[in-house]
């Protein structure tokens, strides 16, 4: 029984680094209407970001602030220099997947030849261990959780209660008759590319935190734990990929802890199958705050 | 350096092969198979434990399942047929409720979630370290290490190429191959002809994964190994670069991105110096590989040989 509690613990930060990721992604498809698929090799990219500061000398944290800098950047980079121009020749989905996957692919090797092939971990101490009944978790773990939650406020008031928020619902909803509102749809659309891509600096460094060891290659790994969460949501919905967090981050642990750690993909896959089959527009389809991208 | 020569041939047919395959479903029919390589993957390790003896054999070294040792053809028709099964199921799952971008996405899936699956469980395909020794067809007659066995393997992966650009031929020319390209055109007005789409998937991912299934029976046939690195899912991006370069929808295309992408690549980063780390080489191929597809589909989108045209009799 001890062995599901403590994994029980274990889910509970899986949780928060998959909602983190998986919210950004999905607001991603939702507004700016696009799978991308180099998001989990953003992360692993950012993640290494904070890794070279921290080697550097300087604190964890500092490390986490300049991958989320990276992140935002680099995403709107990628929005601006590859995805956005594709899209706006009248690039099918399914060619901006393609378009995606190259650049996936591009992003992975380049930071493969840049940090090399190994297993890598940052410096940093756990600091104090917590004890919550038979549930213990350390004081970085409980850390990841409270910026977690942070963040899930955050996304839910950006976009209930800003005017930034409302213009991206709007965006997502329909971008032409957003445009002819009056809305800058290209500045929405950029302010998207910034905040995602920060929610996924931020993902992939506190995943690399969470595990004993991160890699170039982890990205893939990444990517289909995150699509998992957000598929099972209802992809293009941010309440719905927190709701595929939670659901993910207890599977995985739970059945780490009753069968072996390797499988914590196939579960998350297992279950995307399942609900490709029965339920292919998730979870949360109708109660979003965004509308699903057609 | 005959050799050298026999092995570029046999890679190249076996790259034609695979091209060909997926350009039926890509570049005919619209479909996005991001696992195509699980289905090459397939047929090599079918061919691989119906050809080797029992795992007990050479000390029991490597584990797998199976291992009946049975005589040539039977190895590699029994591969095609396991490709074209393994599509059965897949596209069943995939090809029925989903978005044609969520079908990509969950091949993908599917294709890392396989990889995953058959380097943890050893006793299957024997894990990471994969199957090597696997015998070469007919090996207990003649002598594989030959030059004349060179040559009979090319001939035979010629005759399987010609055998598969037959098929696919009359495919594309057929009034099916019509229906096909309305499909990719145009889902909802080929369904409101009264096409039935799923059947038409299905039936190309079957005939498509058979093919792949029969490249990779040749591929273990000729280099005696299969390993889960040899099928990682960046392989079917390579295949996708060279249709998308070569000119989907076009056999003709598909052969000349087969000869172009995966094997000039291989041959021309070959003859490259050594520079830098050992893993660097590789990396910047994959990122060349990369920008091919986005600059092709960017420049050239309809590649270097743009599929032909087709005038209906009596259109104007």
């Amino acid at each position: 029984m001890h062995i599901y509690l403590s994994a029980f613990g274990f889910g509970l930060v899986s949780m928060a680094v998959i909602a983190i990721g998986a919210v950004g992604f999905t607001m991603q498809f939702g507004i700016a209407n696009l799978i991308n698929l180099a998001y989990g090799d953003v992360m692993a990219a950012s993640a290494f970001v904070a890794y070279g500061i921290n080697h550097a000398g300087a604190s964890i944290w500092l490390g986490l602030l300049a991958s989320v800098a990276f992140g935002a950047g680099i995403s709107l980079v990628l929005n601006r220099a590859l995805y956005a121009p594709f899209q706006r020749r009248g690039t099918s989905h399914l060619g901006m997947v393609i378009v995606a996957l190259a650049a996936a692919l591009i992003i992975s090797n380049v930071l493969l030849a840049i940090v090399g092939p190994d297993d890598v971990s940052y410096r940093m101490s756990s600091g104090p261990v917590i004890h919550l009944g038979d549930v213990v978790l350390t004081s970085v773990q409980v850390a990841i959780i409270v910026i977690a939650v942070g963040v899930m406020l955050g996304v839910h008031l950006l976009l209930t209660s800003t005017r930034l928020g409302k213009a991206m619902r709007a965006t997502a909803a329909d971008p032409t008759l957003a445009r002819s509102c009056g809305i800058p749809t290209a500045r929405v659309i950029d302010a998207v590319w910034l905040i995602t891509g920060a929610l996924c600096g931020l993902a992939g460094t506190v995943a690399a935190m969470n595990s004993e060891s991160f890699a170039a290659s982890s990205g893939s790994g990444y990517l289909i734990t995150i699509l998992a969460a957000a598929v099972l949501g209802g992809a293009g919905q941010p309440y719905g990929a927190m709701l595929g967090a939670v659901l993910i981050g207890e599977a995985t642990e739970l059945s780490a802890a009753a069968l072996s750690p390797e499988y914590k993909e196939v579960v998350a896959f297992v279950i995307l199958v399942i609900v490709m089959i029965l339920r292919p527009q998730g979870l949360l389809a109708k109660l979003g705050v965004l509308e699903a991208a057609g | 350096m005959t050799y050298y020569l026999t092995t570029l041939l046999v890679y190249a047919g076996v790259d034609v092969i695979a091209c060909v395959a997926l350009n039926l479903q890509f570049g005919v029919s619209g479909l996005v198979n991001f696992g195509f390589i699980i289905f090459q993957a397939v047929g090599a390790y079918t061919a691989a434990v119906l050809s080797m003896p029992p795992d007990t054999a050479n000390g029991g070294f490597q584990q797998y399942i199976l291992g009946l040792k049975l005589p040539f053809p039977i190895p590699w028709l029994a591969a095609t047929a396991a490709g074209g099964l393994l599509a059965i199921p897949i596209g069943l799952v995939v090809l029925r409720r989903l978005r044609s971008d969520y079908q990509a996405i969950a091949m993908l899936v599917i294709s890392v979630i396989a990889n995953t699956l058959v380097t943890n469980i050893r006793p299957f395909l024997n894990g990471a370290a994969g199957l090597s020794l696997v015998p070469a067809p007919l090996s207990e007659h003649l002598d594989s290490g030959s030059l004349a066995y060179q040559w009979l393997y090319v001939a035979l992966t010629v005759l399987c190429c010609w055998l598969v650009l037959v098929v696919a031929n009359r495919i594309v020319n057929s009034p099916y191959g019509r229906t096909l390209r309305a499909m990719r055109e145009r889902e909802r007005a080929a369904a409101a002809l009264g096409k039935n789409l799923v059947a038409l998937k299905l039936t190309m991912f079957v005939v498509g994964g058979s093919a792949a299934a029969l490249s990779g029976a040749i591929l273990v046939g000729f280099i005696g190994l299969w390993a889960p690195a040899s099928w990682l899912y960046p392989e079917t991006i390579v295949i996708f670069a060279a249709i998308i370069v070569g000119g989907r929808g076009n056999n003709l295309g598909a052969i000349l991105g087969a000869l172009l992408v995966p094997v000039g690549f291989e041959e021309a980063t070959r003859f490259l110096p050594q520079i830098g780390p050992p893993g660097l080489i590789p990396a910047m191929q994959w990122v060349a590989i990369g920008l091919l597809i986005i600059g092709f589909l960017w420049f050239r989108p309809r590649g270097i040989l743009p599929e032909p045209r087709r005038r209906v009799e009596g259109e104007a």
